[in-house]
């Protein structure tokens, strides 16, 4: 009897310890987009001046997309980096900002007030960032001179991060 | 023939404007599989898939129970893509290319899925099979236990008739 229980309590505990082993460290909402190796989705926005912008436009050189707002905070905090690196691969790589949930009056002050390291175009109803699975900001997206998603960091770019991204880029 | 490309430039214009008021989603999805829903059909199908998808900045809501402003935009989205023709096939492929399989509250009832359909019943059946083993092993026991007491009879018949006598 005793072998039994033991037995059957040993089936029930060992895979789930093993699963929970596996999984311990690992951060659950962190989910590989499915858009890396494919092709960027397409868009067509503008930016605060009506000036059109689309995903075709950047075909040729590596762009770095990065979806962001006024309201939040790590993207403030990564703009200076932002700022850097666009001045430091300009006319190697394009920046390109999608502002996300957000007042183009808003946007603006802020570009004053901080500088701006590329275009910010507007996304009004939402619908790019639903396209390349934005869970919230800021998120950055590198894409090759195809047009195809390489990598995509959730939260504030550091630096160092972001360089040794954009020099991974073919 | 100079009217000829004035009318080709006025087209091109006008495609590219329209191309630059094209939804993302356009490009991906290719021909609307199913007739165009308006009123109140529109509606009860932009709920119903609403509530199949899983809103990303929430804990375990739905897009269709969720009040955040991405939740907002993503119903509005279903609402657009299935107002176009797109079927709910269709629809929720399109929200799965972009979110991946977490979008969906119910995962894909195959592969390593099934785990999470099946154990259940499984893990059912397993009960149900133990309890029975373990009855027709008491009920096997039961005759042992007839023999005991028949010898254990004879020992009192024993003492009875050496305590008589």
């Amino acid at each position: 009897m005793n072998r039994t229980v033991l037995i059957v309590g040993t089936l029930i505990t060992v895979p789930l310890l093993v699963f929970l082993a596996l999984s311990f460290g690992k951060d659950p909402r962190a989910i590989d987009s499915p858009l890396i190796g494919k092709p960027a989705p397409a868009f067509a926005l503008r930016d605060l001046d009506g000036q059109p912008l689309s995903l075709a436009d950047l075909r040729g050189q590596p762009a770095v997309l990065n979806f962001w707002a006024t309201w939040c905070q790590p993207c403030i905090v990564e703009h200076p980096v932002l700022m850097t690196a666009a001045r430091e691969y300009a006319g190697r790589v394009r920046f390109v900002g999608i502002v996300y949930q957000d007042e183009p009056e808003l946007i603006r002050r802020f570009q004053v007030e901080r500088g701006a390291w590329g275009p910010a175009l507007v996304d009004p109803d939402g619908s790019v960032a639903i396209a390349y699975g934005v869970y919230g900001a800021p998120e950055t997206f590198f894409l090759d001179s195809t047009g195809t998603v390489r990598r995509k960091v959730t939260g504030a770019l550091g630096r160092m991060q972001l360089a040794s991204l954009i020099e991974e880029l073919p | 023939m100079r009217t000829a490309a004035a009318w080709l430039l006025t087209a091109l214009v006008a495609a590219a404007a329209l191309g630059l008021d094209q939804p993302p989603s356009a490009a991906r999805l290719g021909q609307p599989a199913g007739p165009p829903l308006t009123g109140a059909e529109l509606e009860r199908l932009t709920e119903e898939l609403s509530s199949l998808m899983r809103c990303p900045v929430c804990q375990g809501l739905s897009v269709a129970d969720s009040p955040t402003p991405l939740a907002a935009a993503m119903k509005n989205e279903v609402r657009e893509l299935l107002a176009a023709g797109y079927d709910r096939q269709q629809v929720l492929d399109y929200f799965e290319q972009s979110y991946g399989e977490f979008i969906r509250l119910a995962p894909r009832a195959e592969g390593f899925n099934l785990t999470v359909w099946l154990a259940p019943a499984a893990i059912l059946l397993l009960g149900f099979a133990l309890i029975l083993a373990r009855r027709r092993a008491s009920r096997a026991r039961r005759p042992a236990v007839a023999e005991a007491d028949a010898e254990l009879e004879a020992y009192r018949e024993r003492v009875r008739r050496e305590v008589a006598s």
